[in-house]
């Protein structure tokens, strides 16, 4: 209509798993760099996983430092840090224990009250909980890695399984690490997120290995190598496309959805470029690994 | 159109009738109108409207402690009667000691202490008696006391005038709470904090040299005053008459003293207070409310009415709290508040504005993308996606679901990722399209070569947003709820809605090839 619509072509015919090496090496860099980052630097634990007090104010006629310069000696450790613009503030405080929670949050309130327009919100979350939060949290992610993998398995053979967990693997190393290079605030709703984004990668890898099984079936003659780069090409447009279109929900959600939600937003959008790249790039060169025509090589 | 199944048009024109139906009132009414229709609302999490979210535990391990106490005590009194000597007392871990002088008698205090405890072992090996309690007695100790501290909490928020609360037990020992609309949280955190245990102890201001060396002897305690820690009385353990025997309780002012709570005995309680208040003339007694004395007025005259007045120079906010908690009765153990959010209503309509900003633009940038890649195609798939919005809420709304923030989210993900079925379909129909077959063959080989891609991408997305359901807590549920029927309503809009449409323009349009 716009001419858009042959932006890829229908019968385009790039040789992806031609450079997969150099692809290889460039993700076990990024995966190597991960992990060092999330060994040593670590992520930047929000009050839901490390505990402790967060207190959002909307202030009048005051700023950050007047508000560092209050509570600073009130407390031991005490953070305060901008949220979106100047006049909004967020304090964090830690307390060792839960009695001692309710006594900071009024001491708080008492000493800055008459710079406060409106006491935004305020989160406790004492030490027991901070824990098990974060160990269902991982719970969930291995199990979603796990039950997606018996699916994969039941619905295709296991190699596509293996194929499949790899990827993801990757996917929510990588997305971890990129969080800890930005230090996003790594807080129960990017464990949503980066469960999301398992679900978004392996929605992609698996509408390309339909398609290899399906050629598969179709080409019996043709080489593995040539056969994966006519799938991945075949479901090409499609793949970016859905990614394209996630990615603008997802952008809309970052500029206007509020601070909140902006590091949900930006972990999805890091995890959607890292889920599409690995779904071409990583899921279907693994499957080379396998002789999926043991027939075929004993002719050659 | 002719060869068209009646039955595929019928069904899906009902479920997009019933779809917009039931979200017009999540979309256009915000109150209870109190008609079964409208009231089938999305509810708006705590996070979208305000309130508070609290999670408190039930500190059992005192409970038990108490337990022990209370054996220990029973144990000295009965070996008194008995005139068997006690060498010492020891708490281990769930066992007390008792050493005793000798051996003897030891049979008949062992009866006489299981005929006022139950399912506790006593046993004995010489001179040393072992008392402990197994994990059946404990367990039967701490359901007790939650169901108990429900009950409570319940009443004590009750009486705070919180709307609509949601209290229920979670897990072993915790007590879940959802506070709508609360604006001060600090004040229900103070009101749950306080155990409310209110005794009326007599003073002995005789025993000055217990006080002054601040040792108490057997049957009396030492207790500091709620002003002044420094300032002690040596009070009698055992209570006259406690908060048990209250009826009730409520704020007043008293000329002279200021704020005060004026309170009212049961029966039982006022033939209690009235013998104990005649029999001690010119003494005094203490008013003592979780281990702290609140006043220790000097009785000047029997006080036989069941009724009387604490004053301790309280606040008019003090007083109210006080009164509150002395008709909601005391908590059986104290609560400990473990996790808390609250949210209040500013930040909640910011979300909601933010959250409907972010999904409309998102919306516009997605149909704007479809039409320029699709064409008419990409008309044909907006239509299903506005759809699918109207199917999601009206879903949501109908099984009362809660919109949270990360339900928002979800929704504005949805809306990214629902046209994936269509471009699936699309991309299908194209490639078929490349071959030259017959249009109507070409768009039912392009929508059937896609069904079982279409499935299989979405049973794994499904997978994760079920593991993020039983996982998740709270508002993490609602992001998980609100992408689950995003995925489902986005297979039902590609696979019925878009089909009818596709074929409804090809007719339309009498169509001889397909310009996708």
């Amino acid at each position: 209509m716009f001419g858009l619509n042959k932006l890829i072509p229908v019968n385009s015919d790039y040789k992806f798993l031609n450079y997969r090496k150099n692809f290889y090496i460039a993700s076990g860099f990024a995966i190597l760099l991960s992990l060092v980052l999330l060994f040593f630097k670590g992520l930047n634990l929000g009050i839901d996983f490390k505990g402790g007090t967060l207190i959002e104010v909307s202030t009048q006629n005051t700023n950050i430092g007047e508000l560092r310069d209050i509570l600073s000696p009130n407390f031991n450790e005490v953070s305060l840090q901008e949220f979106g613009d100047e006049n909004t503030i967020i304090i964090r405080l830690q307390n060792e224990n839960n009695q001692e929670s309710i006594e900071t949050v009024n001491k708080v309130k008492q000493l800055i009250n008459d710079k406060v327009q409106e006491f935004r919100r305020s989160e406790f979350v004492g030490p027991t909980i901070s824990s098990e939060l974060l160990w269902k949290g991982f719970q969930a992610v291995s199990f979603a890695l796990f039950a997606i993998l018996i699916y994969i398995w039941l619905r295709f053979e296991w190699q596509f399984g293996f194929g499949a967990v790899v990827a993801l693997t990757h996917d929510v190393l990588f997305t971890l690490g990129v969080l800890s290079i930005l230090n996003v605030e790594f807080s129960l709703s990017t464990i949503a997120a980066v469960l999301t984004i398992a679900g978004y990668s392996i929605n992609d890898t698996v509408v390309i290995f339909d398609r290899v099984r399906e050629n598969l079936r179709k080409y019996k003659k043709l080489e593995l190598l040539d056969l994966f780069n006519l799938s991945i090409n075949n479901t090409l447009s499609r793949t970016v496309m859905t990614s394209i279109t996630t990615l603008l929900a997802l952008l809309s959600l970052y500029i206007f959805g509020g601070e909140v939600i902006k590091p949900f937003a930006l972990t999805m959008i890091i995890g959607v470029l890292i889920g599409t790249y690995s779904s071409i790039f990583i899921a279907v060169p693994t499957l080379l690994v396998f002789k999926f025509r043991p027939q075929e090589e004993d002719e050659s | 159109m002719k060869n068209y199944p009646l039955w595929k048009i019928i069904v899906v024109f009902i479920l997009l009738g019933l779809g917009i139906t039931f979200a017009i009132p999540s979309l256009l009414y915000k109150e209870d109108t109190g008609s079964w229709y409208l009231d089938n609302r999305l509810n708006l999490g705590l996070d979208l409207q305000g309130g508070s979210y609290l999670l408190l535990e039930v500190q059992t391990d005192v409970l038990i402690k108490e337990e022990f106490e209370n054996f220990s005590d029973t144990v000295r009194v009965i070996s008194r009667e008995n005139r068997v000597k006690i060498n010492n007392i020891e708490k281990q871990k769930d066992v007390l000691k008792v050493r005793f002088d000798s051996s003897e008698k030891l049979n008949t205090i062992r009866e006489e202490f299981l005929k006022n405890y139950r399912s506790v072992t006593f046993s004995i090996t010489n001179n040393i008696a072992s008392i402990s309690i197994d994990e059946i007695y404990k367990k039967s100790i701490q359901d007790g006391a939650i169901k108990q501290s429900l009950e409570i909490v319940r009443k004590r928020i009750d009486e705070s005038g919180t709307k609509e609360p949601l209290i229920q037990r979670s897990g072993r020992d915790r007590i879940l709470l959802q506070l709508p609309g609360v604006k001060d949280p600090e004040r229900i955190k103070d009101l749950l904090g306080k155990t409310a245990k209110l005794n009326f102890h007599m003073v002995d201001d005789d025993d000055t040299k217990s006080l002054s060396l601040n040792i108490a002897p057997f049957g009396r305690m030492i207790v500091s005053d709620i002003s002044k820690e420094e300032i002690k009385y040596l009070l009698e353990k055992k209570s006259r008459v406690g908060g048990e025997n209250l009826i009730d309780a409520y704020a007043s002012f008293d000329p002279t003293e200021g704020h005060a709570v004026s309170f009212r005995f049961d029966t039982t309680g006022a033939q209690k207070f009235g013998k104990a208040t005649s029999e001690n003339i010119g003494k005094r007694f203490a008013v003592v409310l979780d281990g702290v004395v609140i006043t220790a007025p000097v009785i000047n005259s029997a006080i036989t009415g069941g009724s009387g007045i604490i004053t301790g120079n309280f606040t008019s906010q003090e007083a109210t709290d006080l009164a509150v908690l002395l008709r909601a009765g005391a908590l059986p153990a104290p609560l400990e508040i473990v996790e808390e959010r609250s949210v209040g209503p500013g930040l909640g309509a910011d979300s909601i504005a933010a959250g409907q900003i972010a999904s409309i633009i998102g919306m516009i940038l997605v149909c704007i993308f479809m039409v320029l890649i699709y064409g008419s195609f990409g008309l044909i798939a907006n239509i299903s996606l506005i759809a699918n919005l109207f199917i999601i809420i009206a879903l949501l709304g109908t099984i009362g679901a809660t919109l949270t923030l990360p339900g928002i989210a979800g929704i504005v993900l949805t809306i990214g990722m629902a046209v994936d079925a269509n471009v699936l379909i699309f991309e299908r129909i194209k490639e078929e399209n490349a071959k030259n077959t017959k249009v109507y063959e070409t768009i039912k080989k392009g929508f059937d070569r896609a069904l079982s891609t279409i499935l299989d991408a979405n049973i794994t997305t499904l997978i994760a947003s079920l593991l993020l359901f039983i996982f998740g807590s709270g508002p993490i549920k609602g992001f998980s709820i609100t992408l689950s029927l995003g995925v489902i309503a986005s297979m039902f809009t590609a696979l019925m809605l878009t089909n009818l449409l596709v074929h409804f323009y090809i007719s339309f349009t009498s169509k001889k090839e397909i310009n996708l």
